[in-house]
């Protein structure tokens, strides 16, 4: 009889922590999401601003075609740097 | 006309028109919502903070619970040092968080969905993040284009992706809230012409969608808000303690 009142608390204990478990993982998807949101910006707008410095480069130095591509690909290296920085935020903190 | 889901968007003014030197300055509908939205966020306040009671009533539970919120986040990314930032970032999340909440009603209009509005509030993060980065560190700030470990023949390279980088901040944060919220009011009004256009016959089907989509936007109103008050903490980190 013992034995069977022991088992129920136990059970009830580890019934509580699954909910528990389950609970916190609701609050995290959220956040996940926003994180998501986060890098898939990131890749852009760095390639956006590398573009722009390439373009307002050519337009000063009159090499028309020339920095903007350069600056096309540079941007492009910085927003997989900025993924690449931000992955690795989230993965700390996990 | 009122089927043109990109009308919601427009500007106009109200009231006369006023010139300062060349630079228009009327008041316009877009700032109409933001005065809206600043006076929702200062009667919360002032209705939650004044009778404090240990058991609180349900205003002063949800003022209370912002503060903890973001005392909590300044905390977790930004350290214990931040605090002093706090009004800042408690201000930006708020100011962000009642005009989307604010643009959900309907015939309202939502101030950040103008990317000039969240350009501007990602720009005095950007300005004053860079400032204070100088303050503390000196010339020692620019430390953080030049990673540790790098061969020297990289680092030209090395460095102008690292500024790009840190370039890029503003625009990803502005864009972000700007497309996000753009995004989610044109698609609203799209199934809402849909209902329209389709009549008693076929209409429930987009009527249902517009309603799941705009519990959606309520979930993306708040999440665009928080995120722009993490990034701006995260921001705020890199400055206050330099390091990779």
């Amino acid at each position: 009889m013992k034995k069977i009142k022991e088992i129920t608390t136990r059970l009830e204990i580890a019934k509580k922590n699954i909910n528990n478990n389950q609970k916190n993982d609701k609050s995290s998807n959220a956040a996940s999401l926003g994180k998501a949101l986060k890098i898939s910006t990131e890749l852009v707008a760095a390639v956006f601003v590398g573009s722009t410095i390439g373009f307002l480069l050519d337009n000063w130095f009159d090499t028309k075609p020339l920095l903007t591509i350069c600056f096309f690909f540079i941007g492009v290296a910085a927003g997989i740097l900025n993924v690449f920085k931000s992955a690795k935020k989230m993965h700390k903190k996990i | 006309m009122a089927t043109n889901p990109m009308h919601q968007f427009e500007v106009y003014k109200i009231g006369p028109e006023i010139n300062l030197g060349g630079i228009n300055l009327s008041f316009t509908n877009s700032s109409l919502f933001m005065v809206i939205s600043s006076a929702l966020i200062l009667l919360l306040l002032f209705f939650g903070t004044k009778r404090k009671s240990l058991v609180p009533s349900k205003i002063q539970l949800v003022t209370e619970m912002s503060y903890t919120f973001i005392a909590k986040m300044i905390n977790d990314t930004a350290g214990s040092n931040a605090k002093t930032f706090f009004p800042f970032i408690f201000t930006l999340f708020m100011f962000v968080l009642f005009s989307n909440m604010v643009g959900m009603l309907p015939y309202s209009f939502t101030v950040t969905s103008h990317i000039i509005v969240t350009f501007v509030l990602a720009a005095m993060v950007f300005i004053g993040v860079t400032i204070l980065g100088f303050v503390k560190h000196g010339i020692k700030y620019l430390e953080l284009f030049v990673p540790k470990g790098v061969p020297m023949a990289l680092l030209p390279l090395i460095i102008i992706i690292e500024i790009i980088s840190y370039l890029s901040r503003p625009v990803s944060l502005s864009v972000r809230l700007f497309a996000n919220m753009m995004a989610g009011h044109t698609m609203l009004k799209v199934f809402g012409g849909f209902v329209i256009s389709l009549g008693l016959l076929g209409g429930w089907l987009p009527l249902g969608f517009s309603v799941a989509l705009t519990g959606l936007e309520i979930l993306v109103a708040f999440l665009q808000a928080y995120v722009f008050a993490i990034l701006t903490c995260i921001y705020l980190n890199d400055a206050l303690n330099l390091h990779h």
